[in-house]
């Protein structure tokens, strides 16, 4: 039961190609750079993209199947849906824009807005229901938004970057407030974005949407854990190593081996977490089993923490504090050590 | 006392700067020339006119039929304009179909046309010998020609492209995933149009209807044409000030003045109140 979706949406030069399944209950976040077709994911669940191929069906009924020629429009998909922009309606007050589904569907416009009226209420908004979008903040334009999509009582709530349009000032009030509310309804979520940190705070599972396809899916401790692609490991903060395991420790397709501890051969990932790194101008007598050379070709602070990228056999992304790039003076095309011990590589199978 | 005067002229300076931008002076002289040129006729009409006659020309009986008259049909041939170019704006603005350049240039090609020859060339299709006009007053006993339909027929022909060009551009314009969203929400195609499109697109709409009103109401050649020029039936009010004009120029001034009237008055209420003239549009 729950939404299975398998998506192939082909639009100029661009294929979607992504297979998923969400119970009821769950939130899943989308989690993919612009471009990577999230959008038009959204679109195809909700029926304003009829898909190319593949088939999507909701607690067992098909909405959307090319093959027998079945397709449910949007009007009568049980989908809701919190556009990125919110898309209010200018015309129509706060309250009228939750009525309208209710309206839509044949309710009265009394009972309509009594009804939008509660909704409103739950989402701490009973005072600014005469107020035009216009008026809106952004925050409370995301409420609206929501408060719409859910008064059609629909089994499926999508909200495409509910947090993009929102300065960072009042985005992590919005999250929380988002994510309480997301609690109380108890159909499909699916959640689009482009930040890991609104996946994390608001999903159980993630699926990550990489040029056109699912590159990996799974809660967000298992993704953490074993990303499978470098775009995946990047999102989730970590180093990815890609090899095969034999007698000499992991081999790289370039040619580089690398210590680790590993109880079996063959394919393998190994993930280095930033901060198992250490950096040093010469090599030093260290008990590390691996060390690599190469010059930085980055250097990003963040906050009193500074990610130094390392172009050696290896590329690295090493982690260490402001103090410390500003003792060793570290400037970009400085050649250097990076250490690691082998301990600190996590191997897993391909 | 040097202090206080630099403040004062800093104080000067940053009000310049604050103020409105200074146009290119040959700009201003041809701008101004440009409203003197609409000024003058006005300003003529107002000083020939026989203010001391105004009471008895308004109070002739052919003054009133002809204003009644043009007010009637004018607002009909809007209301047909609405009836029929929103559709059509709609489908030139969304339809995908061959041809459909064709058809735009079709449609609005009256507005581009000579009047006179928009009469000529409805006389010619629907006058009683012509070819749909013959079977209308055969098979239906309808005649157009020289008829009030007829005046209302005329306008709508020459003013509707001036409607349908303007919602056509709205409906462009407008982003439609806000229909979208009204989809989701469970509205059916027409609900979605008759509850969001259209009120979407009001300013527009509002605009194109006063523009088709406007030409509708000042509409002569394709009149006179098409319709002919009989009091109380086809006799507009621009008819009426043509052919006053001939007779009695006194009256003719004063219809005329009559007519700038209502047009003003129509105008400057809808400028504030859709158009947003000053204000923020929409």
């Amino acid at each position: 039961m729950g939404l299975q979706a398998h998506v192939t949406v082909r639009r100029d030069g661009f294929q979607l190609d992504a297979e998923l399944g969400v119970e009821a209950g769950e939130v899943l976040a989308v989690l993919g750079p612009n471009g990577s077709g999230k959008t038009t994911l959204l679109r195809a669940i909700a029926g304003l993209a009829p898909i190319d191929a593949g088939r999507i069906a909701l607690d067992g009924t098909v909405l959307d199947d090319p093959a027998t020629d079945v397709f449910v429009p949007p009007e009568r998909r049980p989908v809701g849906i919190v556009f990125q922009d919110y898309l209010l309606f200018e015309h129509l007050s706060a309250l009228d824009n939750v009525a309208f589904g209710l309206r839509a569907a044949g309710v009265d416009r009394a009972a309509a807005r009594r009804r939008a009226a509660e909704w409103l209420a739950r989402v701490g908004l009973t005072e600014r229901g005469r107020a035009r979008p216009a008026a809106l903040s952004g925050g409370e334009a995301q409420r609206v938004a929501l408060a719409r999509a859910l008064a059609i009582d629909p089994r499926v709530l999508l909200l495409d970057e509910p947090l993009a349009a929102l300065d960072v000032g009042t985005r992590r009030q919005v999250r929380r407030d988002l994510r309480r509310h997301l609690e109380g309804f108890e159909g499909v979520r699916i959640l689009v974005t482009h930040d890991p940190v609104d996946a994390y705070a608001l999903a159980d599972r993630v699926a990550i949407l990489d040029r056109g396809r699912v590159a990996q899916i799974g809660t967000i401790a298992e993704i953490t854990a074993h990303p499978r692609s470098r775009y995946v490991a990047e999102l989730v903060g970590t180093n990815l190593i890609t090899g095969t395991i034999g007698d000499d420790g992991l081999v790289t397709s370039a040619g580089a081996t690398v210590a680790v501890l590993a109880d079996f051969t063959g394919p393998a990932f190994a993930i280095v977490r930033p901060q198992s790194i250490t950096v040093s101008r010469t090599a030093a007598d260290t008990s590390a089993r691996n060390t690599f050379v190469g010059a930085i070709d980055d250097i990003d602070r963040i906050g009193d923490r500074v990610r130094v990228g390392i172009d050696a056999p290896i590329h690295l992304t090493a982690e260490i504090t402001a103090a410390a790039l500003d003792t060793l003076g570290l400037r970009p095309g400085d050649t250097v050590c990076a250490a690691v011990k082998a301990t600190d590589i996590h191997t897993y199978p391909q | 006392m040097t202090g206080t005067a630099a403040a004062e002229r800093g104080a000067a300076a940053r009000h310049r700067r604050v103020g409105r931008e200074r146009l290119p002076v040959p700009a201003l002289v041809l701008a101004w020339l440009a409203v003197a040129f609409f000024a003058l006729p006005f300003i003529g009409l107002l000083w020939r006119a026989p203010w001391g006659a105004v009471g008895t020309v308004i109070g002739r009986d052919s003054v009133r039929t002809a204003l009644w008259l043009s007010i009637r049909t004018s607002l009909t041939a809007t209301a047909v304009s609405i009836a029929l170019g929103v559709p059509l704006a709609w489908m030139l603005a969304r339809g995908e179909f061959a041809g459909r350049g064709a058809v735009r240039a079709l449609c609005t090609l009256s507005m581009v046309l000579p009047p006179v020859v928009a009469g000529v060339a409805l006389f010619a299709s629907f006058g009683r010998r012509g070819l749909f006009g013959r079977y209308l007053d055969e098979w239906f006993g309808v005649r157009l020609p020289f008829t009030t339909a007829g005046v209302v027929m005329a306008q709508a022909f020459v003013s509707m492209p001036f409607l349908v060009l303007t919602v056509e551009a709205a409906l462009r314009q407008l982003d439609r995933r806000v229909e979208d969203a009204a989809r989701t929400l469970g509205g059916s195609r027409w609900y979605v149009f008759s509850r969001v499109t259209l009120p979407t697109i009001r300013p527009a709409l509002v605009a194109g209807a006063v523009l088709a009103w406007a030409r509708a109401l000042g509409e002569f050649g394709a009149t006179i044409t098409f319709a002919g020029n009989f009091p109380g039936t086809t006799q507009t009010m621009p008819l009426a000030t043509y052919l006053a004009l001939e007779t009695d120029p006194d009256e003719a001034i004063m219809i005329a003045l009559l007519l700038i009237a209502v047009s003003f008055t129509v105008l400057v209420a809808l400028r504030d109140r859709w158009l947003g003239g000053g204000r923020q549009a929409g």
